[in-house]
């Protein structure tokens, strides 16, 4: 029984569950820390085309592309667990022939990573911005200013389609601000529903409803249009 | 080891208790498939396709059951293609309808374009059976010993050779 291959081995076997309960206690910690998100979003700019909206698209189809404003408040959800916390918005619009309380069509049309310092090494930056960006934030507490988003008419990243390639005229489309929390040990956890112990849900968070225009008619027409009148 | 050959009585309890410890992990393994309703519970990453969050060798915990909620939009989801055995662990970037049937597009993180042209030929969205699981946990670094294992196949037989010799030698 003490032969030095049984203590190697009592030494692996208490160094896993140490490690293990460390983990789990670094997981729990994320529970009793309190999280405040809040953010305003609304839309500036609204258009629907007809044409190709990817460069693999076969065939052309409708869709929209939505400009907005977003000035958010997430700097709670940064803790000592936090790796990232990936901020999307999304468009959300029921679908047509009625339909209950949850909106049935969602897509997301920005999406950003924002990397807590622990993990910025991680970042897909060039050597130079990754060094500026990690002896910035070293040896210092997580800065609030990481968690605050303030976006002027910000051009959206993805254009919305619909399956049935349809999309103009869309009624009830509100835009909607989402987090994913990814935590170095742990739950993943999203934006909720309603408070959760200690964690609030996001104030606001939620544009007005608008309706998606009519496609932008040609040039052409719309100068007869006005020629006529 | 000689001492077991001449008792064959031991031998054969060696090899039962082998067995056991094989077949209780398996069943350990299955059983957790069928508590998270997925084939496979725990997967290892294995591309850069959702980095910085997830990197190669992390470790994800799968669950597959929709009790309280829909898979819904901004979930990390693990699906395969038809036909073809890699998972992808993407996430869900659009979702149209609701229910079973609902349409869902994915996208790694890191990606600049979404998933389209992973699918299979005239497949332009996933339904919620293409998905195997939606990841809920996370783990980091603790699976490359697998990667490496795939990657370096002469480390499996080095391993066993090790375990074997280790259960050998235990028999004082």
């Amino acid at each position: 029984m003490h032969t030095s291959l049984v203590r190697i081995q009592n030494a692996f076997g208490f160094f896993t569950t140490v490690c293990f309960v460390v983990a789990a206690f670094i997981a729990a910690s994320d529970l009793i820390t309190p999280r405040a998100p809040s953010g305003t979003i609304k839309t500036t700019n609204v258009q629907v085309v007809r044409g190709r909206p990817h460069y693999y698209s076969t065939k052309k189809e409708e869709y929209a592309i939505l400009k907005f404003s977003l000035d958010a408040d997430l700097s709670s959800l940064f803790t000592w667990n936090t790796k990232q916390v990936f901020v999307y918005v999304t468009a959300e619009w029921p679908s047509a022939g009625g339909s209950s309380t949850n909106a049935t069509n969602q897509a997301v049309i920005w999406d950003s990573i924002i990397t807590s310092p622990s993990a910025d090494h991680l970042q897909n930056i060039g050597p130079a911005a990754m060094k500026k960006l990690v002896k910035s934030a070293a040896g210092k507490s997580i800065d609030p200013s990481r968690g605050k988003l303030s976006l002027k008419n910000q051009k959206p990243k993805y254009q919305i389609t619909h399956p049935t390639g349809k999309i103009a005229s869309t009624e009830d489309v509100a835009l909607r601000l989402h987090y994913n929390v990814q935590p170095w040990v742990g739950l993943l956890t999203w934006n909720q529903e309603r408070d959760i112990g200690l964690w609030s849900k996001m104030k606001d968070g939620v544009s007005k409803k608008f309706a998606l225009p009519a496609i932008k008619k040609k040039e052409e027409e719309k100068k007869k249009a006005g020629n006529k009148s | 080891m000689l001492n077991s050959l001449s008792n064959p009585r031991q031998a054969a309890s060696q090899l039962l208790n082998f067995g056991l410890i094989l077949s209780t992990a398996f069943m350990m393994w299955k059983g957790l498939s069928v508590i998270t309703d997925s084939p496979s519970p725990i997967v290892v990453v294995l591309s850069g396709s959702m980095e910085p969050a997830f990197q190669r060798g992390d470790l994800l915990l799968l669950w597959n059951r929709n009790l309280f909620f829909e898979t819904d939009l901004g979930e990390v989801v693990v699906y395969e293609v038809k036909d073809k055995d890699i998972p992808i662990v993407h996430r869900i970037v659009r979702k149209f309808g609701s229910g079973p049937e609902a349409k869902l597009l994915t996208k790694g993180d890191n990606n600049a374009a979404d998933d389209t042209e992973l699918y299979a030929r005239g497949q332009d969205y996933l339904v919620r059976k293409d998905i195997i699981g939606s990841v809920f946990g996370y783990i980091p670094f603790v699976g490359y010993v697998t990667i490496m294992l795939s990657e370096h196949p002469w480390l499996k037989t080095v391993m066993l050779g090790i375990m074997g010799l280790m259960v050998v030698l235990q028999r004082e």
